[in-house]
């Protein structure tokens, strides 16, 4: 008797208690997103692979309308032959117009959807952010495309770390403005990183262009492989593998100002001069140097001004001061801040050859 | 002739009954002679298919004829057979003449009779052992012979400590169980168990050491042997010297041993023939074979039917693409698969071993081959499923080997209802179950529940023998020493 | 006589005075770790760290408390009851505890089906779901405090490898968000360190399996181990957690924990928080077992239930109770109120026994 009714209860159990199937064939993986600001509306355009016999990777996409970012992925989900899952997300769009009236509704969403990972890209997009999702570059899909593009230079080139949870983080850290890498579409199959937009409360407030890019992720990041070019006079010299390390010092009263210190190891890779020694690569060292102090001054006084702050100067001051006024900061302090900049430069001289 | 002796017994109607239900057995002789010297007639009966005749021939009647005797006890002198047995009780007329033993009686002495030892041993010679093969060590296995089983044990150990005690079980068969310990190294406790539970065993006819494990184990509901069985002596004797049992059964070549833990069974006896480094990567490598052969197939079916978040990007287009055209859901296609290994596998053990061979290398790459074709199953999974399969053949213990195999469908069952959630939920149950198994009330996941450190050094690992200087506690043997470690020398420093 | 003999407990049925380690924290650590983080740096911000380890400490006094009075009484909560009010009335009172664990049974299997329901399932049945978890509760209960210990035991040990991969985090951890250090006042702190017990309740099954425990008095070393272990555990996950968030992102995540392995990443498994809830089973697992056969226990001891019929009745209260309380804020209720019961019971009660067990110990000398 025991065992029939557990039989029993096995049996129903195995027929009652399953759950929604979402098979991996069955369902469309959307792999990127794009939105845009078109006519008042939102419009997002979803990138759903198609898996080729031959391993080969079409894209397609969808697009639809709406007020909020979630009826778009049901206006989208009628479009689909199968069910649209946002599980393997991995880049996210948004075009330029839509960014300066504030994406923050539509982060919060993917926020809000465990099935989306933290480690998720989000980038900003100098036009239309469906003209980059609805290319084709390379035979292993867009969103994968796009992806590997935005880590490697995070990783080894000049873009600082950023993604979904240092977003988030950044955005509600107090005293600290987040943001993000800048795409642009160069030629029909092509698109580059442009910039990072700077924003504040989720709105693009400014863009940091390409070339300055270095500078910038000296202050906010910490370079661990990278590549430069110092000019003295006609000459240009790459140096490259630039190590660096940020450290913030607060003066000790009043407290105001702000010591930056960067530390930078590089290795002089290529000089266009005939000969490197040790007197050119002491120029070298002092032109970088003077480069970094100017250009990272500039950089602070900008942000200063337009009252964002993605180095987290305010949440360095905040670690270090006892009830800590963020209201009063950012109206007063803030610009107020007196901000210097001192880079600490090695080169190493020439690689393998003397 | 033995007439005239049954009909002036006591016992006639036990007697009689024997001997009518013999004398319709072809084997059934009974033969009468007459001494030379006193005139003394005697009659020898006997089952010509258990006794050999050239005992009879050469030791016992040269001087039977030959020498004067008068009385039945007279004959112990003569017969240069050394068992002899004197008795009067007629009911173990029976059991003697079917264990090879020739009754004699004589004209003179009613009462009386003798029963002298001539079975004839037809034995398989001693071959190597095929189940446990093992490319080191001893080549012996254990044959069909009780005593020559009892033989190869007592010449590995040749103590008086070793103590043999016989049973006998089985209402037909009347099968010869042996159990064999080593006095003052197996715990008591444990020997009075298995007494107990070989006594209480109730069955008709036991043919093989294998029903006797099933009918002494502790827990009877599941797929899991509690007893190790062995063909190796050389393993009866090492697993004796720790202080645990051994059970023989007559007429089979696999021993048993108890009390036994889980670690045990993924022991290959080879690990100590190997040094402590290589044995213990082997034995590493064998549970992972293990949990990978059960989990590999669930977690396939739970990723692809609930998780497809998991699957890393750079593995989607294999999996999609290899899948795109299955008309069926993941749990069907891995069903469907494992079964047909199942089959293949079935198909092979019983046929002879050449057609067997060549029904696993066909079916292996044509059923596969064709089935991926076919677009029934996936490439990815064919891979997946066939390495489960060869990972559950690195089994030592063909017994757990089975289990294992089984272990796989409830698994798939839970993966299906509630993916990696059900794969954890059936993990719970199965690690429950073996919690509550015990072999010969001794916990059978020790040393892992309860946890014995001391007893890891012979479980997962295999630790250098110059560490094993403690039985496993978990035999609590009264003498739980095995050696003392010689005192450790001073470190020396280097170059002194 | 007779009761005497009910009360004590063969040998053989007994377990290891280490595993006391595990059957603490294995209790302690449960649903609420995924989440607690947030609560605390509510009242505390992000100095809430110190009420976790100041909480923790506080663990220590009443486990002191705890074994002094079951030393003294030298048997269960039934035992200490009927020890201090009588036989009659301390059984009597010892009832109330079957409604205790139940509902802590009950508390903890369906945040975990509701972490499924939001993280992986959102149809999965509370119903099928609670009645295959409270069979195979029974199927462990069934056999004997032994199995519910080894449940505990592997459900420590099997899940331990999730530490490493809170590592995963590191990459984005910043710990400047940890300071300044004591920003708030102590007032605050206080506060959060008792939001913060809540998460750390459970080692009061201690007076309940007492008498399972093999030489006890060698046990307290263990039992403070176990305890000790959760607080360094706790606190590094809260360290941890702050670091990783910011504080108003913080706020932004119910399962602080979980969210937290959204960032790990390996070459094999994209995404891991979905193992994790997964691995949650076992983790959960012991405490639903000790909770139910706390229960059945004080049946049998108190109403001579036996246990076999106790835990199947248990289970049914559990099976019904877990299928009423579904939605998310009637779930905060029964998060609140068991919190608020194990709270009470914890610090106001068992201090209280203890006093009464030491009086009457001195009266009972003279």
């Amino acid at each position: 008797m025991k065992k029939i009714i557990i039989s029993f209860f096995i049996a129903a159990l195995l027929l009652c208690g399953c759950v929604q199937k979402e098979i991996l064939d069955d369902v469309n993986l959307e792999t990127g997103v794009g939105y845009d600001l078109v006519k008042e509306k939102i419009r997002g355009t979803a990138l759903v692979p198609v898996y080729q016999p031959d391993k080969s990777v079409d894209n397609k996409t969808f697009t639809a309308s709406s007020k909020l970012s979630r009826d778009f992925l049901n206006d989208v989900q009628r479009q689909s032959p199968d069910p649209i899952v946002t599980g393997s997300l991995e880049v996210v769009l948004f075009g330029k117009e839509l960014s300066e009236r504030g994406i923050l509704d539509l982060i919060d969403s993917f926020q809000r959807d465990p099935s989306v990972g933290a480690g998720l890209y989000l980038a900003v997009v100098d036009g239309e952010s469906k003209k980059i999702i609805q290319g084709n570059y390379g035979n292993r899909g867009t969103a994968i495309f796009i992806s590997n593009l935005i880590r490697h230079n995070m990783l080894t080139k000049d873009v600082p770390k950023t993604n979904l949870q240092l977003f988030l983080s950044d955005f509600y850290q107090i005293g600290k403005t987040s943001y993000l890498p800048q795409l642009k579409k160069k030629g029909k199959n092509q698109i580059m990183i442009s910039g990072i937009s700077l924003f504040k409360y989720g709105k693009v407030v400014d863009t940091i262009p390409g070339n300055k890019m270095f500078f910038f992720k000296l202050l906010v990041d910490n370079y661990s492989e990278g590549t430069t070019e110092v000019k003295i006079g006609k000459e240009i010299a790459a140096i490259q593998s630039v190590q660096s390390k940020n450290d913030f010092k607060l003066s000790r009263s009043p407290r105001n100002e702000v010591d930056i210190t960067l530390k930078i190891n590089a290795i002089l890779n290529e000089f266009s001069g005939n000969k490197v020694t040790k007197k050119e690569v002491g120029e070298i060292e002092k032109k970088f140097k003077k480069d970094v102090e100017r250009e990272c001054m500039q950089m602070t006084e900008r942000f200063q001004k337009q009252k964002i702050d993605p180095i987290g100067l305010g949440h360095f001051v905040k670690s270090k001061t006892r009830n800590f006024d963020i209201k009063k900061w950012w109206r007063e302090d803030y610009p107020k801040l007196k901000v210097n900049i001192k880079a600490d430069v090695t080169i190493t001289e020439s690689g393998v050859i003397e | 002739m033995l007439n005239w002796f049954t009909k002036k017994n006591t016992h006639s109607d036990v007697k009689g009954n024997l001997d009518s239900y013999l004398k319709r057995s072809k084997d059934y002789k009974q033969v009468y002679y007459e001494n030379q010297k006193t005139n003394q007639r005697f009659c020898f009966s006997f089952l010509s298919s258990l006794i050999d005749e050239s005992i009879l021939e050469d030791h016992a009647l040269p001087f039977l004829l030959d020498k004067p005797f008068e009385k039945l006890e007279d004959i112990k002198k003569i017969v240069s057979v050394a068992d002899v047995q004197i008795s009067n009780d007629p009911s173990l007329i029976e059991q003697k003449l079917f264990n090879g033993y020739v009754l004699m009686t004589m004209e003179s002495d009613k009462k009386n009779f003798a029963f002298i030892a001539a079975q004839k041993e037809i034995v398989r010679s001693v071959t190597q052992p095929e189940v446990e093969f093992s490319v080191i060590g001893p080549k012996e296995a254990f044959v069909e012979s009780l005593m020559q089983n009892v033989n190869l044990i007592r010449k590995r150990l040749p103590i008086k400590e070793l103590i043999i005690e016989e049973f006998t079980v089985g209402s037909l068969s009347k099968t010869k169980v042996v159990t064999l310990h080593i006095d003052g190294i197996a715990d008591p406790v444990n020997v009075e168990t298995i007494k107990e539970r070989i006594k209480g065993v109730q069955f008709d006819a036991i043919t093989d050491s294998s029903y006797i494990v099933q009918m002494i184990s502790d827990n009877k509901n599941t797929p899991f042997p509690q007893l190790l069985d062995t063909e190796r002596p050389d393993r009866v004797t090492a697993i004796l010297a720790e202080g645990k049992i051994a059970v023989l059964v007559d007429g089979s070549p696999h021993a048993l041993i108890a009390p036994t833990t889980l670690v045990e069974f993924f022991s290959s006896f080879e690990d100590y023939f190997l040094n402590w480094i290589l044995s213990s990567f082997f034995r590493l490598i064998r549970l992972f074979a293990v949990a990978f052969s059960i989990l590999i197939t669930p977690v396939y079916v739970a990723t692809l039917s609930y998780h497809y978040e998991l699957i890393p990007k750079d593995l989607m287009s294999t999996l999609i693409t290899s899948r795109r055209e299955i008309p069926l859901p993941p749990i069907l296609e891995a069903l469907f698969l494992e079964l047909t290994i199942e089959l293949l596998r079935e198909a092979g053990a019983r046929l002879p071993t050449k057609v067997g061979q060549t029904i696993g290398i066909v079916g292996g790459i044509v059923i596969g081959t064709a089935s991926v074709e076919a677009g029934l199953t996936s490439n990815v999974l064919l891979i997946i499923v066939a390495l489960a399969a060869l990972a559950s053949f690195t089994t030592p213990v063909y017994k757990m080997g089975n289990a294992i195999r089984l272990l796989r469908f409830p698994f798939l069952l839970f993966a299906e209802l509630w993916g990696l959630i059900g794969i954890v939920f059936c993990f719970c149950i199965l690690m429950t179950h073996l919690i509550r198994l015990t072999s010969l009330n001794r916990p059978f996941l020790e040393p892992l529940y309860p946890p014995r450190l001391a007893d890891f050094k012979d479980a997962l690992v295999r630790f250098p023998f110059s560490q094993q200087s403690q039985r496993p506690q978990i035999l609590r043997s009264p003498n739980p020493v095995r050696f003392t470690p010689p005192e450790k020398k001073k470190k020396t420093d280097i170059d002194e | 006589m007779d009761m005497e003999q009910q009360h004590t407990v063969a040998d053989k049925l007994k377990v290891s005075p280490f595993l006391v380690f595990f059957l603490i924290h294995s209790m302690q650590v449960g649903i609420g770790v995924l989440g607690f983080q947030r609560i605390i740096a509510l009242t505390a911000g992000y100095d809430a760290w110190i009420s976790v380890i100041f909480a923790g400490l506080s663990i220590h006094l009443i486990l002191w408390m705890m074994y002094k009075i079951a030393e003294t009484v030298n048997g269960d909560m039934v035992s200490i009851h009927t020890y201090i009010y009588g036989n009659k009335v301390g059984k009597l009172l010892s009832l109330p505890f079957v409604l205790y664990f139940c509902l802590i049974a009950v508390t903890i299997m369906n945040g975990f089906i509701e972490v499924i329901q939001v993280w992986m399932f959102q149809d999965l049945s509370t119903f099928w779901f609670s009645v295959a978890f409270l069979g195979l509760a029974i199927y462990i209960i069934y056999g004997g405090f032994r199995t519910v210990t080894g449940i505990a035991f592997f459900g420590v040990i099997l899940p331990l490898y999730l530490i490493f991969t809170f590592f995963f985090t590191f990459p984005y951890a910043d710990f400047s968000n940890l300071l300044p250090i004591f920003d708030h006042p102590i007032k605050d702190l206080l506060k959060a360190s008792k939001n913060m017990s809540l998460t750390y309740l459970g080692w009061e099954t201690l007076l309940f399996y007492y008498p399972f425990i093999k030489d006890p008095a060698k046990s307290k070393k263990w039992a403070h181990g176990g305890v000790m272990f959760t607080t360094i555990l706790y606190t590094l996950l809260t360290v941890t957690t702050f670091a990783y968030f910011s504080e108003g992102q913080l706020q932004k995540n119910v399962w602080a924990t979980l969210t937290m392995w959204k960032i790990v990443q390996m070459p094999f498994v994209e995404r891991f928080e979905y193992i994790g809830i997964a691995n949650w089973n076992i983790v959960i697992l012991p405490n639903v077992c000790i909770a139910i056969w706390c229960a059945s226990r004080v049946l049998k001891r108190t109403i001579n239930i036996k246990q076999k019929k106790g835990v199947i009745l248990v289970s049914l209260v559990c099976l019904v109770g877990a299928n009423l309380f579904k939605s998310r804020n009637q779930l905060n209720a029964l998060f609140t109120l068991s919190g608020l019961i194990g709270f009470y019971l914890n610090y106001v009660y068992i201090p209280l026994l203890f006093v009464a067990v030491m009086i009457i110990k001195k009266v009972k000398n003279q």
